[in-house]
């Protein structure tokens, strides 16, 4: 699935695109956790299909996930 | 506008600074709807903070651009619907490098009398900085920058 990261957390990433393989959102928090330096110190949350999602859910692999640092619009 | 009619989804970003002469313009459109007794306008503007004691002399916008225009669509459907005698809501946010003391955003509502034109852009403002994933660094003098975060 396709994972798009923002602001301060594609800058801890390096890149603002991962490609994993998860079968639930909880899962993919580990990996994300193991892949990215640091992330459970950053203030963050996580979109499934453009919806922040804050419990587990299962994830069939089609799904549009976003890692997204605190919001600082207007 | 029609609150029971889906708004389809509009674009609010814009490339660069918010010119203040496009708020004019804007105004101006509005001259022909003689219904509308009142317009409320919120602009945001850069501000200057200090970092460190050095100044913040821009910010650098970015967005997750599908999610930020999904919300906007829901903030301004609720918005209609708990304003029904709006007459139109008109929202617009900067994206790219905005220098301090330039415009980045406009919310600008009409309605026939100013306390909805009022409350429904104080209720769009307040949405939006909590909802739509925008994300702003600023950019301090004589170089870094730090990630402004929404309080």
């Amino acid at each position: 699935m396709r994972v798009l990261l923002f602001g301060l957390i594609a800058e801890k990433a390096g890149t603002d695109r991962l490609e994993m393989q998860a079968g639930s959102l909880d899962e993919l928090r580990g990996m994300l956790a193991q892949r990215i330096q640091g992330l459970e110190a950053l203030s963050h949350a996580i979109a499934v299909d453009r919806l922040i999602m804050h419990d587990d859910l299962p994830l069939t692999g089609d799904e549009e996930i976003a890692v997204l640092p605190p919001f600082a619009g207007g | 506008m029609n609150a029971s009619k889906p708004h389809k989804v509009k674009d609010i970003f814009v490339e660069g600074a918010i010119d203040p002469a496009f708020v004019g313009t804007s105004l101006a459109k509005h001259a022909s709807r003689t219904d509308i007794g009142a317009h409320e306008i919120f602009l945001g503007q850069v501000r200057a903070d200090k970092v460190d004691d050095r100044a913040v002399t821009a910010i650098e916008y970015t967005a997750y651009r599908e999610m930020a225009l999904e919300r906007m669509t829901a903030i301004r459907e609720e918005a209609f619907g708990k304003w029904p005698g709006m007459t139109c809501l008109h929202v617009y946010h900067s994206l790219g490098t905005i220098k301090a003391g330039d415009l980045c955003f406009m919310v600008f509502a009409s309605a026939p009398h100013r306390r909805d034109a009022r409350d429904v852009v104080a209720y769009v403002v307040d949405r939006i900085k909590a909802e739509l994933p925008i994300f702003g660094r600023e950019v301090v003098e004589g170089g870094g920058y730090v990630w402004k975060t929404n309080t």
